[in-house]
């Protein structure tokens, strides 16, 4: 359902060439948790954001949901940013001023939705992460733990295929990071596909697949998890 | 528009942002609205016409210091010498001259027992002789022109005849013809010969600048000092200026010919504060917007920079880039709107005040909507370019920034 090939990403600037991904191949299966792993600055994040289209990439081949999104427009890529992926983000990125049911709505809100299919999304996206009760609290009158799960909800009101998710509990500490790692994990029971950039190994390990990036590219070094798993995984040797 | 609720939330959670902005729209709907009234009124006041050649009537004065000449005799000698020079097209003296700022004026009874006489309208009065009509270039509508032999040499000669200008027949006769009609300025009985269409008089900002009686006395000789018009081509005007003095001295050296001006350039002098508070105005309605619309793109801009992040993640969550530049431009409408809808009311409520200590007209409500439907296009072109911008915010912005 996601497939790399060979891509690279390139950034240019007036001095240097950096190679944020180089041949950089992953296949990514319906239902999956797969938790990515690697040194900082070694491209995690930029991976994340072609999985997700928030930037394109200088060559190769990137199947989403069997579609070639390599040369899609701004505005198509936008539309399948708001109806197959939910972001979710280091910093939760919930906007300040529009409290938390608006905020879970701005997704909905581009989609078209009318109010009342908003309504509902947003009562029951709040349901699924515990916060039912807080419809009108602005964020920054909650914990860093429950941005964290607003930030979920407004990602799972779509009802994406995929959850991209870059060091979602970064900022949190390891009894919240804990509860939202469960709740990412009672999500992907449900069906959804799961991406997780990380650096807490405790989380790492209870990932049914583990993919680490190296320099640009994925580096196989779990094959001892991989025997342990039941899924197989498709990650390349670099 | 769907998005229009969550943006009016998010205005009102913010701060001192948006209500110096308001402020600033609703100061420039009141100010612009009245100021851009004010403008159009003295346009207004400036374009009524005057009924006469004005390009082509040229005053000026001479000044006799002989003591021995016959005054009166040497004017009618100097009415023929002006009337013979090559382009001359028609002379008279005259007692004033139209919108220099300074003439006579009177008012009329219509009967001859000032107990029971009703007054008509007060107007500027010109003496002048048959030639009158044709130096000012006016219409005669009704009646005639006097004949020679009814000019009389004085004011104060017992009866008279009148042209009057239709405003003045209409505003006390109506509809009726004033032809032959006899009234009264103190006890000198006048009868009216002839009506002009239109003839203005020497005040500009006078109420009764429209009405204007030229009676059958040639004033010149009256005094030591004459005024002429004399009427010819524009093109030779300037010739006309050396001409003239070169002729009337050839008469007689002993005097001064001096302050040639056409009426357009008394019109000029007349009109010039009129025309200076319009161009201030115009000016200030200028600085006003241009410092409502920087006022409006720094807050565009501030805002993006605010909100950096928030719009890259918009653009994550599934916003196009039109959808970033339609959230500025309608933040940025309904706080016009709601400046505007103050503004409405802040200008009438000025307008009111200017009506009653500048005896300006009411305010007329096109001038406030006009200067609405102004803002909104000031606002979009003060938003729009800050909004593409805003737009151009890569969504990976929403993973890079933290
Ligand atoms: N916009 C950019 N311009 C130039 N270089 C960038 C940009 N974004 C990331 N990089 C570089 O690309 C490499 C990979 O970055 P990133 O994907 O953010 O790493 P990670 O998330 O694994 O820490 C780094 O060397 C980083 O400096
Ligand atoms: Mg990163």
């Amino acid at each position: 359902m996601l497939s790399m090939k060979n891509i690279s990403k390139v950034y240019q600037s007036e001095l240097v060439e950096t190679h944020a991904l180089r041949e950089f191949n992953l296949q990514v299966s319906e239902g999956e948790f797969v938790v990515v792993t690697g040194p900082s600055g070694s491209g995690k994040t930029t991976f994340l954001n072609v999985a997700g289209l928030l930037e394109g990439f200088s060559q190769g081949e990137y199947l989403l949901d069997g579609v070639d999104v390599s040369s899609v427009s701004d505005n198509e890529s936008a539309r399948i940013r708001n109806e197959k992926i939910g972001f979710i983000f280091q910093g939760f990125n919930l906007i300040p001023d529009l409290n938390l049911a608006e905020n879970i709505e701005v997704p909905l809100r581009y989609r078209g939705f009318d109010s009342k299919e908003r309504k509902r999304r947003v009562e029951q996206a709040l349901e699924q992460v515990g916060l039912a009760s807080r419809l009108k609290h602005l964020p920054p009158q909650l914990s860093g733990g429950q941005q964290q799960r607003v930030a979920i909800a407004r990602a799972l009101a779509g009802e994406p295929r995929f959850l991209l998710a870059d060091e979602p509990t970064g900022n949190l500490d390891s009894l919240m990071a804990r509860q939202v790692m469960e709740l990412l994990e009672n999500i992907n029971q449900a069906g959804t596909t799961i991406i997780m950039v990380t650096h807490d190994p405790e989380l790492a390990r209870r990932a049914q697949r583990n993919v680490q990036i190296v320099d640009g590219q994925v580096c196989d070094f779990t094959s001892y998890q991989k025997s342990r798993s039941t899924t197989s995984t498709t990650a390349e040797p670099a | 528009m769907r998005n229009i609720k969550p943006i009016i939330s998010s205005l009102l959670r913010s701060k001192s942002g948006p209500v110096l902005l308001l402020t600033q729209i609703v100061l420039s709907v009141a100010i612009v609205a009245n100021a851009s009234f004010i403008i159009s009124e003295r346009l207004a006041l400036i374009d009524r016409p005057s009924g006469i050649a004005e390009a082509q009537v040229l005053s000026f004065r001479v000044y006799n210091f002989d003591p021995a000449m016959d005054l009166r005799k040497q004017n009618q000698q100097d009415q023929l010498i002006l009337r013979d020079l090559p382009g001359v097209i028609a002379a008279t003296s005259t007692n004033m001259v139209p919108l220099s700022g300074s003439g006579w004026g009177d008012r009329y009874v219509d009967g001859p027992d000032p107990e029971t006489a009703k007054s008509l309208p007060g107007f500027s009065f010109y003496m002048g002789n048959e030639h009158m009509l044709n130096t000012f270039g006016v219409k005669l509508v009704e009646g005639r022109n006097f004949y020679p032999e009814e000019i009389k040499m004085g004011p104060a000669a017992k009866s008279q005849t009148a042209l009057i200008t239709k405003s003045i027949a209409e505003a006390h006769w109506g509809d009726e013809s004033p032809l032959g009609k006899v009234v009264y300025q103190q006890d000198i009985a006048i009868t009216i010969v002839g009506v002009i269409e239109r003839l203005q008089g020497a005040w500009v900002d006078s109420s009764n600048f429209e009405y204007s009686v030229i009676q059958a006395v040639d004033f010149g000789g009256a005094m030591s000092s004459t005024t002429y018009l004399v009427r010819a081509k524009p093109q030779d005007i300037a010739q006309l200026k050396l001409d003239i003095p070169k002729a009337l001295h050839l008469e007689n050296p002993n005097r001064v010919i001096d302050e040639f001006y056409t009426v357009a350039e008394h019109r000029g002098h007349s009109y010039s504060n009129h025309e200076l508070m319009a161009a201030l105005l115009s000016v200030m309605i200028v600085l006003l917007l241009l410092i409502t619309s920087l006022g409006l793109t720094g807050m565009v801009m501030f805002n993006i920079q605010r909100r950096t992040k928030q719009i890259g993640t918009r653009r994550a969550l599934g916003a196009r880039k039109a959808d970033i530049v339609w959230y500025f431009l309608t933040e940025n409408y309904v706080i016009c709107a709601a400046g505007a809808v103050i503004g409405v009311v802040a200008a009438s409520q000025l307008g009111q005040q200017l009506m009653n200590h500048y005896s300006l007209p009411q305010l007329a409500w096109q001038y406030p909507a006009v200067t609405v439907l102004g803002l909104f296009v000031v606002t979009t072109l003060a938003v729009i370019l800050p909004a593409r911008r805003a737009a151009d915010i890569p969504p990976s912005l929403a993973t890079r920034s933290v």
